[in-house]
């Protein structure tokens, strides 16, 4: 099925680059590198020219601190979501965000996509996607409060909770009006999750796969990563890498990364082992 | 489609190179062999123009052939004796031009795929005529050497060909150390 993404209409087949880029001062990756807005800027400038498709701006570090209310999030967010809708008409433009209020001003700006990574913590999200045909990503988080810590939570069965969860959080969606091309279900990578949920969820990710539902997964440089290699923030690319080919050979669609162009090679090289994408240009001894 | 052969008028004859990439199993993103297979379809379309074509080739050129008369909505018939229909014939140069051919450097290559080009009536590429006896008593031994494509297809050119025909040249290149050659005899 085709997927739609606000203005932007994807084949079956195509895999995506979401490019994260902050407008916050506190960020675990970045720390605050592209906090001034000049600086976010010239990060979607060079993850556009790195050949992402979405750029996924938001407003507030995923991890517990200070408090962020909605004001704060909206003008961080929504002017800046309008600045890059006129530079870039043809990028999709996600928001990071799990409040309606912000995704509401944030569409009406110009956003494509609502990834609401705290898997429906505002029951009115999936409403403000439907109003303005927006797109939405259903994420599992075991039902926690946004931005809190996962904290001794066990599952019987952790990909069965994140089908169960994220299918009903996308059922919702269109029963609320929401395109059905426009629905996208997200396991949620160390979200209510500890090192050995996220590992699970990796494994097993073909069974996300298989609800027919396109897959978006957040692996970039996260926790389970460092804590399986024991790596710090910083030296988690390589972990980061073989977790994304165990996902693009389940078949997800939609990564959201710090490393545009790392992230880009190994799917497209997983891409095409499992035959879903032709060769660049391959004439070695068939010439 | 197709209209009948007509007795009395030379039969057209062609040359493709069995180029496996031109086959829809190695398809690329980026088609490495773009110019070469519109000259080749444009050769194999205008056989097929005259009717259905008899195809020399071996078994992996027999592949190409029929998927370069498929796309072209030609139709491929069985050879017949002194026949007067279209003819494809499928075979191209030596495969060790240059360090990096698939055969490596062959000192010997390029002279040999020099006086090939004569005989085939293409000297440097040009429109010339044909020499069939120089292409019925080609060197086999050589050839097998050089890892020539199909040297009976070629020795067969000798056959079909007068020295009266005139060569057309479509592509002559070896862009990836092996040499092609797209020709029609009208």
């Amino acid at each position: 099925m085709t997927l739609k993404l606000g203005r932007h209409e994807f084949a079956d087949d195509a895999t995506l680059m979401m490019a994260i880029v902050n407008r916050t001062p506190d960020s675990f990756f970045d720390k605050g590198a592209t906090w001034a807005e000049d600086k976010a800027f010239d990060r979607v400038a060079t993850v556009v020219e790195q050949g992402a498709e979405i750029v996924d701006i938001g407003g507030i570090k995923a991890a517990p601190g200070v408090e962020i209310d909605a004001a704060e999030e909206k003008a961080r967010v929504v002017d800046f979501v309008a600045r890059v809708r006129a530079a870039y008409p043809s990028l999709v433009i996600s928001v990071d965000t799990w409040r309606a209020e912000v995704g509401d001003a944030a569409c009406a700006a110009g956003a494509d996509l609502l990834n609401d990574a705290w898997g429906g913590a505002d029951p009115e999200l999936v409403d403000v996607a439907a109003a303005h045909d927006a797109a939405v990503v259903c994420t599992h988080t075991g039902g926690v409060t946004p931005r809190t810590r996962p904290y001794r939570i066990e599952y019987d069965d952790v990909v069965r909770a994140a089908i169960d969860d994220t299918v009903a959080y996308a059922e919702r969606a269109v029963a609320a009006g929401v395109d059905p091309r426009s629905v996208v279900i997200d396991p949620a990578h160390d979200f209510g999750k500890n090192t050995f949920h996220s590992l699970e969820v990796t494994r097993r990710l073909g069974e996300m796969v298989d609800t027919g539902w396109p897959v978006l997964v957040s692996l970039s440089n996260k926790d389970f990563v460092g804590e399986t290699l024991d790596l710090p923030v910083g030296e988690r690319l390589v972990g980061t890498l073989a977790a994304t080919a165990v996902c693009a050979l389940a078949g997800a669609r939609i990564y959201r990364v710090h490393q545009v162009v790392e992230t880009r090679q190994t799917v497209d090289m997983v891409w095409t082992i499992a035959g879903r994408r032709r060769p660049a240009r391959a004439i070695r001894g068939i010439q | 489609m197709s209209a009948p052969a007509q007795p009395g008028r030379p039969r057209r004859v062609a040359l493709v190179p069995g180029v496996l990439a031109l086959l829809p199993e190695y398809a690329s993103l980026v088609d490495p062999v773009a110019d070469l297979r519109a000259a080749a379809l444009g050769a194999v379309g205008w056989l097929a123009e005259a009717g259905p074509v008899e195809v020399v080739a071996d078994a992996q050129g027999q592949r190409v052939a029929a998927h370069l008369l498929a796309e072209v909505g030609g139709v491929a018939t069985q050879p017949l004796d002194a026949g007067d229909g279209p003819v494809l014939v499928v075979a191209n140069g030596t495969a060790r031009r240059g360090e990096k051919a698939p055969g490596h450097l062959d000192d010997r290559a390029r002279p040999f795929d020099d006086r090939l080009a004569v005989a085939l009536g293409v000297p440097a590429g040009a429109a010339g005529a044909p020499d069939p006896a120089a292409l019925a008593t080609l060197d086999e031994s050589l050839a097998g050497e050089l890892l020539v494509g199909h040297v009976a297809g070629l020795r067969a050119l000798g056959r079909l060909l007068t020295p009266e025909r005139r060569a057309e040249v479509g592509y002559a290149d070896d862009p990836f150390g092996v040499q092609y050659w797209v020709v029609r005899w009208a």
